[in-house]
């Protein structure tokens, strides 16, 4: 009898233990569904909503090209179309800073230069996709990298509230760099030190 | 007798080791070389090599050929005049990637690293000559910086663990190296441009601070120079020259050796 009724103890001590690893394991699952669908939601307001004070039609960014008199950036205004995102209006600004200045400016980029992708992250970090134009048809100095990845850097902080830090790929993937000089694999803060006063 | 004569002998031998072994453990780089002093190290590094050939010149120079070029003189200047190793991080035309140069600076133990470059702009106009040393945007949160750069990296780090795991390992812990030498790089950058300007007569774009990538990892102070633009036809013609040449690696030369009188 002895025997028999410390034979129960353990049953008693694991049964409520297995109850609770059992609601455990059921929590960890769901749980885990709801937060990525959550997280899918956020991700798509992100992108799909304009940003406030941008409405329908047209809006104006200001660009920046290089100037043969003082080597530094100068600002020119362009009128882009609007909305609905954020990156759909940071991809055309960007179109536009390859396409070149209106007033005999210096674009930055190569003329070839293709935009793959622009994407705002909820924490304000643009990541800009380019083609593998943009570092094939140029043979950069430190010079010309700096003016190149600052005018896109500038661009996107300049003209667009959400966007507070700038990072660049290439054909998808990080590179080091697009011509052996700046440092690609941080996002850039924006600096102005290289735009005309 | 005996007996009292190998007692202060072997306390005699002890003490010399004792002191041996205290200063082993409060000098450990010098373990390797006792009783020599280790001859200090500049890494020069010539930019770009190889596939990768920096700017070019409209009349057909390369960026690479140029700062080659410079790299050997000013090699053969600091090894003539000072007692002081060079290290070259190439030294023939050759790809060397830029976390190779920077390993090369921080395996070497290097004391002063120089990275030598000739500018390139998309102006014809753009002229002149600057000294440049790291940037590190935020510096504040250094600390935070580290660790997203290990997060981020871990599955490159987890790559290459298998295969020469060690030294991989090391390159992104140095990652962040330059850091910590940002002031005396700027100094070292200041007396180098100070020289470029008085050798050289090229315009004084000054000294500035932008974020290199062939800085950020080296653990000593660091500077890259841009001497003359390649991409303007009347500085590519200075720049292929040997007089020109001589006198850039002369100004590096002069500048270092103003630096390491201070900070030596």
């Amino acid at each position: 009898m002895e025997n028999h009724k410390t034979n129960w103890k353990p049953v008693l001590i694991l049964g409520p233990l297995l109850v609770v690893l059992v609601a455990l394991v059921i929590i960890f699952f769901t749980g885990g569904e709801r937060e990525e669908v959550r997280r899918l939601e956020e991700f798509s307001v992100a992108k799909g909503q304009p940003a406030p004070g941008e409405s329908a039609g047209s809006r104006t960014v200001t660009l920046f090209f290089l100037s043969d008199d003082d080597d530094l950036l100068h600002r020119e205004s362009r009128e882009i179309v609007a909305g609905p995102s954020a990156a759909d209006e940071a991809e055309r600004a960007l179109a536009e800073l390859v396409k070149g200045s209106e007033k005999n400016l210096v674009s930055p980029l190569p003329a070839e230069t293709r935009i793959r992708q622009v994407f705002i992250t909820k924490e304000g970090v643009a990541y800009v996709d380019f083609g593998r134009e943009i570092t094939e048809k140029f043979s950069y100095g430190s010079s010309s990298e700096l003016a190149a990845i600052f005018a896109v850097v500038d661009t996107l902080t300049f003209n667009f509230k959400s966007v507070k830090k700038v990072a660049i790929l290439v054909e998808g993937a990080e590179k080091e760099t697009l011509g052996g000089h700046v440092d690609l694999t941080q996002p850039f803060l924006p600096d102005y030190s290289l735009v005309a006063k | 007798m005996d007996k009292i004569r190998r007692a202060p002998r072997s306390r005699l031998l002890i003490f010399p080791l004792f002191i041996a072994m205290l200063s082993l453990a409060a000098f450990p780089q010098a373990a390797g070389e006792p009783g020599v002093q280790r001859m200090k190290k500049v890494v020069i590094d010539a930019g770009h090599g190889g596939i990768e050939t920096g700017a070019k010149g409209k009349l057909g120079n390369l960026e690479k050929d140029v700062t080659l070029s410079i790299a050997l003189k000013l090699k053969a200047l600091i090894e003539k005049n000072m007692a002081f190793q060079v290290v070259l991080t190439r030294d023939r035309d050759m790809d060397v990637s830029v976390e190779t140069r920077s390993a090369i600076a921080n395996n070497q133990k290097a004391d002063v690293f120089i990275s030598i470059h000739t500018n390139g702009s998309r102006l014809k106009a753009a002229e002149g000559s600057e000294t440049f040393f790291l940037s590190t945007g935020e510096t504040t949160d250094e600390e935070t910086r580290r660790l997203a750069y290990l997060e981020n990296n871990s599955s490159r780090l987890e790559d290459h663990m298998d295969k020469t795991s060690e030294q991989d390992v090391k390159m992104i812990l140095w990652d962040m190296a330059q850091t910590a030498y940002i002031r005396q790089s700027s100094r070292l950058a200041e007396m180098i441009q100070a020289e470029l300007n008085s050798l050289l007569g090229t315009r004084n774009r000054g000294i500035k601070q932008a974020p290199f990538k062939i800085l950020t990892g080296v653990a000593c102070p660091a500077v890259l120079i841009e001497a003359a633009f390649i991409s303007n036809p009347g500085e590519e013609r200075k720049l292929a020259s040997e007089r020109f040449q001589m006198s850039v690696a002369e100004a590096i030369y002069r500048g270092l050796a103003k630096y390491l009188q201070v900070y030596q």
